[in-house]
């Protein structure tokens, strides 16, 4: 898995990039998903009024979070609904591993939570006999693979029809060369319906948990969610703490952005909202902190809790779209993954794989303020003594020498003198990066400086 | 729960300032809500049947029926063949299910679909999937939808757009996943 | 008008001629040009890589040569050091003499839309341009609405450039994508930024304009670069150098 080795994402990226026209492929795909979302939002009159009020519903939601969370959990018991609190990654799995061995339960079968790969729960469930079935198709694609999701609402972007087709004939016995995405979507289907009517317990994420009614909302295209939870007696939903909404009402406003952001359509196929178990069965919702009660101790990074998670960012970065899911060290890739992820990113390196163009924030549909919390996240580093590539060590002589005008000035006369008299085979090894992929500048005559002192000066 | 209380704990050492809740109030647009309504439904690959009728439904499961498909049907004055079974699991060879829908939302061809018997997946797990709408249940937006549907507590409802659909491999659109492979909805 | 120049340290030692051209064009507009001494970088290479300790000294000194100067406006050439400019003085020295400093802080386009419009031009300029709409420009200081943005759009920068006679503006491909630029991003990740502008620099040649023009120096340093790695029959310029010379 390429994603938990230390390399930086600058080390990842040009490994991606060798292959160009793969990443003209990759870029072009979320490119056009971006499209496809001007397109939607676009058709939306009172959409930049939307975006404002998603991101006041959020802020007051994480405000009051504390009182909107009691008020679910109180809701949800009145439904019926058994609700567990979790600290970090290890106790949710911890409570989700005691609830299944309650019921013997062998197969579970989930839908796309990016929270329950926060957690590493798949292999947590593994190692302890229970199978896990993803039944989103992108990520069964990636599980059969043995990948992590390289996008968050479409995990397998990155592979070609042909690869899932030479996957799906290796591990679900699809015919050789078969590459159609039909054809492959149907022989999925067939194969995840036996696992849909052979699971013991299903399991979904939570895109919202309404707090005044006690129910959560899962939203999927597939329907697979909804295939999962409605057949076993055992339901259980994951959710970080910052997927409360206080009402259906702010439900709906997040809902009419949700899809319109991430793919471009009106509303995802499915947006289910479960009130409480079914006759008979267990509904259980877990609610996970893992780091955001700490990231809603600084005011800037709090705000990354605001996100619903469409990765409209990722599909907008030009980054994002030129490295690859996998060239990040942490499991959400792209501006939002450096926001969450950026404290647990050993690599030191996720808040550089950013030129601070912004088109993030302003695709947010809640309007998180991307570019200032990975600029925020850069200082943080800083301060903690964790700069990559370098820059310890040359940002103070920078810092020093642009200080001195006299200093500045001078070296600047060499570098202009330089350019000027040695030939560019000569200076492009010196010149580094710079040089290795563009031309260096022209040399100009003299400063500015020194044209005004010939020119205006009196 | 010794999490719950250090999380409700450390909630309240957040550095954010209170905001109030926000006033929703957008204006909906009441133009055509049927013509909108046919419009998305078609955008999220489901066919609209306009001014129908339960006998017209009714016609078309009598032939569906005659080409030997099974039909479970859960709209009053609409028969099909076959009956509900008695675990979820059996439904899984229901070729369509014909389902009444509580509200039709204009803006994006959803439809508000309860729980109506024991068995939650009946919608999802049929192979097609009819919907019956009243054109009064017509809604012009999310905001209004969500003021007039019914979640009893202890059950379960799903804004349904079309027939299920992915676009995973390579970014191409296949109609039929896992839940239904095509949506009709008859507005009655 | 009494105008003092912020000219920052890549526009003075690499690109004088977008510093002359600025000066020039102020001038025929009438107003009075001054280029107050002691100016250095604003601190961004630094603060970008979140090295603000490293940041203060650079900061304080471009601040401090614009303290006490007597003038209406500051204007700057180069968008993103302008913006860069306005939070770090704030960042650094939170006095009134430098929120005098910051309320008079302009970017040239914004200066010419916003403040003292240009009544006409004199000159045409009969020629294809292709605009580079740069990030920080369009996101940070408002100079367009972005791409992204699905309010009422609009573009100051246009605005201006399209009443000189005979000019044809043309955009490249995903208009406002960034090039990849992006201060030390072009050495920390040499690969996407390369990558980055070869694509924008493609965009850009594939409009058939003549030149490409920009209102962010550091950009079109960058875009210049790789123009010239590509062998793309488009040359690069600064709006000072296309508004200057059709006055």
């Amino acid at each position: 898995m390429s994603h938990s080795s230390s390399a930086t994402h600058a080390q990842q990226a040009e490994i991606f990039c060798r292959d160009e026209s793969r990443v003209d492929w990759h870029s072009k795909a979320l490119w056009l998903m971006r499209e496809k979302r001007d397109r939607a939002a676009g058709s939306i009159p009172e959409w930049e009024q939307l975006r404002q009020l998603g991101s006041e519903i959020k802020l007051h939601t994480l405000t009051n979070l504390a009182d909107l969370l009691q008020q679910f959990e109180a809701n949800c018991q009145a439904n019926g609904i058994q609700v567990h609190w979790a600290r970090d990654g290890k106790e949710h799995n911890q409570i989700v591993h005691e609830i299944l061995a309650r019921h013997q339960v062998k197969k579970l079968v989930k839908s796309k939570s990016m929270l329950t790969e926060e957690c590493h729960m798949n292999p947590y469930l593994e190692e302890r006999g229970i199978e896990v079935i993803d039944t989103d198709l992108g990520e069964r694609i990636i599980q059969l693979a043995g990948q992590p999701p390289s996008h968050i609402v479409v995990p397998a972007i990155h592979m070609k029809k042909e690869e899932v087709g030479d996957l799906f004939h290796e591990k679900i016995g699809t015919e050789a060369g078969a590459s159609d995405p039909t054809y492959l979507t149907r022989a999925a289907r067939q194969h995840l319906r036996e696992q849909f009517l052979s699971a013991d317990a299903a399991m979904t994420g939570v895109n919202m948990a309404v707090a005044d009614k006690g129910a959560v909302v899962v939203c999927t295209n597939e329907g697979n969610a909804d295939m999962g939870v409605n057949l076993p007696a055992v339901q259980l939903h994951s959710m970080g703490i910052d997927k409360i909404v206080p009402n259906l009402d702010s439900a709906a406003v997040l809902l009419r952005m949700l899809a319109r952001n991430a793919t471009g359509q009106p509303v995802t196929t499915y947006s289910s909202m479960y009130r409480g178990p079914k006759a008979g069965g267990e509904m259980h919702v877990i609610i996970v902190d893992n780091g955001r009660t700490a990231m809603l101790q600084d005011k800037i990074l709090a705000e990354s809790l605001k996100c619903i998670r469409c990765g409209g960012c990722l599909n907008t970065c030009p980054v994002y779209r030129r490295s690859g899911g996998h060239s990040y060290s942490y499991t959400i890739p792209g501006p939002i993954g450096i926001a969450v992820g950026g404290s647990k990113d050993d690599t030191n390196s996720i808040p550089w794989a950013c030129t601070l163009c912004a088109s993030c924030s302003g695709v947010c549909p809640t309007k998180v303020p991307l570019d200032k919390i990975i600029h925020h996240h850069r200082r943080l580093k800083a301060e903690a003594g964790q700069l990559p590539y370098g820059k310890a060590n040359y940002m103070p002589l920078v810092g020093k020498l642009m200080g001195s005008q006299t200093a500045f000035n001078c070296s600047m006369s060499m570098a202009r003198g330089a350019l000027k008299i040695l030939p560019g085979s000569l200076l492009k090894p010196f010149a580094g990066a710079w040089g290795k992929y563009r031309e260096l500048p022209v040399a100009p005559k003299s400063s500015f400086e020194h044209w005004y002192k010939n020119n205006r000066s009196e | 729960m010794p999490g719950r209380n250090e999380i409700l704990s450390a909630l309240a050492k957040s550095a954010l300032d209170k905001q109030p809740m926000p006033v929703i109030d957008i204006a909906p647009n009441m133009q055509d809500l049927t013509g909108q309504f046919e419009t998305n439904l078609a955008m999220v690959a489901g066919t609209l049947h306009r001014d129908a009728t339960l006998e017209l439904v009714q016609e078309k499961v009598n032939s569906l029926i005659a080409e030997g498909l099974q039909v479970l049907s859960l709209v009053e004055g609409v028969t099909g063949n076959r009956t509900l079974p008695a675990t979820p699991h059996e439904l899984k060879d229901i070729d369509y299910a014909v389902i009444s829908g509580e509200l039709a939302v204009a803006e994006n061809g959803a439809i508000w679909v309860t729980e109506q018997h024991q068995h939650r997946v009946t919608p999802f797990i049929c192979e097609n999937l009819l919907l019956v709408v009243a054109e009064e249940d017509l809604v012009a937006n999310m905001h209004q939808a969500v003021t007039k549907l019914t979640l009893e507590s202890g059950s379960c409802g799903a804004f349904i757009a079309g027939p299920s659909k992915t676009a995973d491999i390579e970014q191409s659109l296949v109609v039929g996943a896992h839940g239904a492979c095509s949506l009709g909805v008859y507005l009655v | 008008m009494k105008i003092a120049l912020f000219i920052p340290c890549l526009v003075n030692q690499l690109m004088p001629d977008v510093a002359v051209a600025t000066l020039e064009l102020l001038e025929k507009l009438g107003h009075e040009v001054i280029f107050p001494k002691g100016q250095t970088c604003c601190g961004q290479p630094m603060t970008n890589s979140g090295c603000y300790n490293e940041a203060r000294n650079t900061t304080m000194k471009l601040l401090n040569s614009f303290k006490g100067v007597e003038c209406d406006a500051i204007v700057c050439p180069a968008a993103s050091c302008l913006v860069a400019a306005k939070e770090n003085f704030h960042e650094f020295d939170d006095s009134p003499e430098a929120e005098a400093v910051i309320a008079k802080l302009y970017e040239l386009t914004e200066f010419l839309h916003d403040v003292a419009p240009i009544p006409a031009f004199s000159k045409a300029f009969p020629h294809r341009i292709s605009l580079q709409m740069s990030c920080h420009g369009v996101r940070m200081l408002g100079l367009a609405s972005g791409s992204e943005f699905m309010g009422k759009p609009f573009n100051k920068v246009e605005a201006i450039l399209a009443k000189i006679p005979g000019i044809e503006i043309r955009y490249p491909e995903r208009k406002d994508e960034c090039c990849g630029f992006g201060g030390t991003f072009a050495m920390d990740e040499g690969a996407v930024s390369a990558k980055m502008g070869k694509d924008k620099a493609w965009f850009h040649a594939n409009t058939g304009a003549e030149y490409v023009v920009g209102y962010d120096p550091s950009c079109m340093m960058h875009l210049d670069g790789m123009i010239r790695r590509q062998q793309l029959p488009v040359q690069t310029r600064h709006v000072a150098q296309i508004i200057n010379a059709a006055l």
